[in-house]
Order: structure tokens, then C-alpha cells, then sequence
């Protein structure tokens, strides 16, 4: 073990794991909390062609990929505002369209693509300083701001109209947590990838709130979960030689399977 | 002395469709003021168009100034709080969600004021209709509003738990100065408990000191022949009846 840590490219893996453990479970409550899990499934499979253009033009993939689901989010909060359609809809239209749009750019590279399996399925051992960096001071960021308005965000989250008469600026803040949400899932696929990704949104929190009788107790478990998940799941996909991301989700799967059989058993008891 | 609420020529429109027009009134000093009328009639309507919450044409002024230079002074219990149930959050969170620091602020207090203290722990989602209306009105009352805006805030109560609410909202009003402007159904608890009444049908119908303005006529103009409320048998009395809301005019009633 001691070894292992030892390791320049597992060192990076876990500090990267654990900050986008911290960031995504985060704001897996505020996901929870408004339904938001199709937006940010979406969102995640969008990235895609994000991804593509950046291979496409010698870019970094990572950094296309962030610009165009940030721009993505707030089409999807500007037609949410706007049309009448519902989010549902809009989501499905832009999220298809968007992954049809990435299959077309890829195709248009010629011969085997490694990174492309990366991006799809996640490769958090091959993680860069460079990506590091990134995901450590974009994830601080974003956790800043959920910290410092984590009563008006929760606030908005169950009354739009409360929220507003408490000087919250309703459209603002949602803009602000769908752009920050793109950013954060955007940043996770490096480790779980665009089809594994919003698993460290949705399981920790939903198995938190099985036991939480507080939003404080919420909030600590979920960290917890999270950072306990992702770690667990590293370290095992590396003794099994298995998929990093795919173990980290089926680790936070047994917990949610364990954390709901036993509030069954307690509730019947 | 400045009035506590002036509202000139306000109007109201939904992708065409009129929910409000020309109304005009005032209030002088604290009081409760009933807004009432049918379903459709526009009573939530204002209440949103005074709280900023729908555009609007005219003009609203609250103790003189725009709502945005006042908005700390406003207290707000909405008709239906749509949350998810099972989302664990207990009633001293929710009561603090409006506290930059919630050690500051008396959570503790409002609670007590509304007879919830001893529910602070217990999660919002666990809560009856009437706890959860008395919870909503402690997170309104946290920043010591002067004007308080309730839309029907005890729908879906039992009448015991209307009475209770209503005697809170009075002595609020009466011990405090807090001027309360309350949508209702129950012209019985709107005889009993309101100093002014507003009366609505998409304009203003009638407005003035509730038993003088609450007529047979003037419930006959809101309510048609569906109403049979007679002032008279409710004065001081427990409520036995309320207006038959009548036939749904519109959106946002």
C-alpha cells in the first residue's frame, strides 16, 4: 500500500478523486433535491461532442469539452425560460442531438482512437498534472460558491417564490448552478467518464438521506460516502486490474444496496 | 404617517388573459386586510403583483417606497409549499435558511411565538398541514416583517387549527403592529378576524372596514346566488359557513 502511494500517477488518481468526490456529491444534493438527474445525465453524454471537437482541432479535450457544456447548460436554462417545452424535452432534444453531433466529429478522425474510450468510460489513472490543476482550482471554485450559498440554494430549491422574497435572484443562482453542475460533470468524466459520471452525483446522497434525519447529517454522510466510494473503488479496480470508474460506481452500488436493506430491516423492526 | 400599502391602476395579464385591472386602493395603518372573491377573481394574483412576483402595469408602494428598498420588511406564508417530503431537512434548518448567521437571529423565538418550539427538531416532511402553515409563518415572521402577506394560508386546515392560526395572525397584528394582508375562502374567519376587506372579481368590487363593507350584496356581486353567508349570525361566533368559491373565471386565482 505504502508503495503504491508512492506512485506519482496513483497520487495524483486519489487527489483527483477525492476533490471531485467532495465536488460532485456536493451537488448531487441540489441535483437530488430538484430532480435534476436526466439534466445531468444530459449533460454528461453532451460532453461528448465537446471531447470530439477538441480531438478533432488538436485541442484539449477536457477544456472543449468544459466550453461547450457550459454553453450547453444555459441553452437548456435560456429554452427552459423561454419555450414551452418542457425541461424533459429540451434536455432530450439537446443531450441526443449533442451526442449525434460527436459521433459525426469522431468519425471524421481517421483510425483507432484510445482517448475516445477514455472519455466514454473514464481513465482516472491516466490523469495529468495539467488535469490536476484544473479539476483542483474549477472544483474549488465551484465548492466556494456552494458553500458560501448553501441556504439561498437550498432555499431555491424548495420556493422559488420564498427564495426571490428573500432577495435570492432566482434566475441568477440557477443559471449559475446549471453552468457550475456542466462544469463539475465535465470535470468527473475524467474519472468516471460520460456514461459513468453522474453515478457520484445521484448514489452517495441518495444513500445518505436512507439514515439522515438532518440536512446537516445529509450533507456530512454524502461526503463521506462519496470520499469512501471513490477511494474504496480505486484501490480495488487497481489490485483487480478492472475499470477504474465502473468499480467506483458498482462500490457506491453495494453501499446504497447495503445502506437500503438495512433501513427495510430497521423500519420493519 | 406614511401608508403602509398604496397600490394605483395595477393590472395584470397572462399571455393575453386579463387576471386583474385597474385596482386601486390604500391602506392607512396597520391592520388585517381579507382579500376575497371567487376562484379566478385575481386574489393571488395580487398578492404576487404586490410582492413583486408577476409583472405588472401600475404602480405598488410599500410604507411609501418601491418593494425592492423594503423587501426586509416583508414577511411571506405561500398557498402550497411543494417540497419533497422525504428530503430531510428539519424545521430549525428551514427556519434558518434565510440567516446569513442563523446564531443572530431569534429561530428559537419565532418558533416559540407560533407554538413550534418543541417541533424544531422534527423533519418538515413529517409535519401536519396546520404545523407546517404555523412553520412557514415562524420563517416569515424571522426578520421581524411589518407587513405580512398570507395566501390562504390555512387551506387544507381543520377549522380548530384556522381558529388558532387566525388568533396568532391578530395578535401579531395587535401586540406588534404588523400590518397582515391575507387571501381567503373563509368569509367566516375573514368576518371575524380582518379590520378591512378588499373584495375582488378581476377589479376591485369593493374595499373598506370589513362588517360595514361585507354585505349580502356585495357577496352576492362575488359570489352570485352560491352565497348564503349572513353577517350577522358570525359576529363573534364560530364560523358555520364560507363562500361557495363560484364559477372558475381564469388563471391565477
Amino acid at each position: 500500500m505504502a508503495e503504491l502511494l508512492q506512485l506519482p500517477f496513483m497520487q495524483r488518481a486519489l487527489l483527483a478523486g477525492l476533490v471531485l468526490g467532495l465536488l460532485l456529491s456536493q451537488l448531487g444534493i441540489f441535483v437530488t433535491l430538484r430532480r435534476m438527474a436526466f439534466f445531468s445525465d444530459g449533460i454528461a453524454h453532451a460532453a461528448l461532442a465537446g471531447a470530439a471537437i477538441g480531438l478533432l482541432t488538436r485541442r484539449d479535450p477536457l477544456h472543449t469539452a468544459l466550453i461547450f457544456s457550459a454553453l450547453l447548460a444555459a441553452v437548456i436554462f435560456i429554452l427552459e425560460k423561454k419555450s414551452r417545452l418542457p425541461i424533459d424535452s429540451i434536455i432530450g432534444i439537446l443531450f441526443t442531438s449533442s451526442m449525434a453531433l460527436g459521433v459525426v466529429l469522431i468519425s471524421l478522425r481517421q483510425g483507432y482512437q484510445p482517448e475516445l474510450i477514455g472519455y466514454l468510460f473514464g481513465n482516472i489513472l491516466a490523469i495529468r498534472v495539467a488535469d490536476l490543476v484544473l479539476i483542483v482550482l474549477l472544483g474549488a471554485a465551484i465548492l466556494a460558491f456552494l458553500f458560501s450559498r448553501r441556504r439561498k440554494l437550498t432555499l431555491l430549491a424548495l420556493d422559488c417564490e420564498m427564495a426571490a422574497l428573500a432577495g435570492v435572484n432566482p434566475d441568477r443562482y440557477e443559471l449559475l448552478l446549471y453552468v457550475m453542475l456542466a462544469c463539475a460533470l465535465v470535470l468527473g468524466i475524467r474519472v468516471l467518464g460520460i456514461v459513468l459520471v453522474s453515478a457520484i452525483l445521484i448514489i452517495p446522497v441518495s444513500t445518505a438521506r436512507l439514515f439522515s434525519r438532518s440536512f446537516r447529517a445529509l450533507s456530512r454522510w454524502t461526503v463521506l460516502i462519496a470520499e469512501f466510494t471513490v477511494l474504496a473503488g480505486i484501490f480495488l479496480s487497481y489490485y483487480l486490474d478492472l475499470p477504474t470508474g465502473a468499480v467506483i460506481v458498482l462500490t457506491g452500488s453495494a453501499l446504497f444496496s447495503l445502506a437500503f436493506i438495512t433501513s427495510l430491516l430497521l423500519r420493519r423492526s | 404617517m406614511a401608508p403602509v400599502l398604496e397600490v394605483k391602476d395595477l393590472s395584470v395579464r397572462f399571455a393575453g388573459i386579463t387576471a386583474l385591472e385597474h385596482v386601486s386602493f390604500a391602506i392607512e395603518k396597520e391592520a388585517i386586510i381579507a382579500v376575497i372573491g371567487p376562484n379566478g377573481s385575481g386574489k393571488t394574483t395580487l398578492l404576487k403583483a404586490i410582492l413583486g412576483l408577476v409583472p405588472y402595469e401600475g404602480e405598488v408602494r410599500l410604507f411609501s417606497r418601491p418593494l425592492r428598498q423594503v423587501l426586509p420588511q416583508v414577511g411571506y406564508v405561500p398557498q402550497r409549499f411543494a417540497f419533497d417530503p422525504t428530503f430531510p431537512l428539519t424545521v430549525e434548518e428551514f427556519i434558518s435558511l434565510t440567516c446569513r448567521s442563523p446564531e443572530r437571529l431569534p429561530v428559537h423565538g419565532v418558533l416559540a411565538e407560533v407554538g413550534m418550539n418543541e417541533f424544531k427538531g422534527k423533519l418538515i416532511g413529517e409535519l401536519s398541514g396546520g404545523q407546517l402553515q404555523r412553520v412557514l409563518l415562524a420563517h416569515a415572521l424571522l426578520h421581524r416583517p411589518r407587513i405580512l402577506f398570507l395566501d390562504e394560508a390555512t387551506s387544507g386546515i381543520d377549522i380548530e387549527g384556522q381558529g388558532d392560526f387566525y388568533s396568532t395572525i391578530q395578535r401579531l397584528n395587535r401586540e406588534h403592529g404588523v400590518t397582515v394582508m391575507m387571501v381567503s375562502h373563509e368569509i367566516s374567519m375573514v368576518y371575524n378576524y380582518s379590520d378591512r376587506i378588499i373584495c375582488l372579481n378581476r377589479d376591485l368590487v369593493s374595499h373598506g372596514e370589513t362588517r360595514s363593507t361585507l354585505t349580502a350584496e356585495v357577496l352576492r356581486k362575488l359570489y352570485g346566488e352560491n352565497s348564503s353567508f349572513q353577517p350577522h349570525d358570525h359576529a363573534a361566533a364560530p364560523p358555520r359557513f364560507d363562500a361557495a368559491p363560484a364559477g372558475n373565471k381564469g388563471h391565477h386565482g
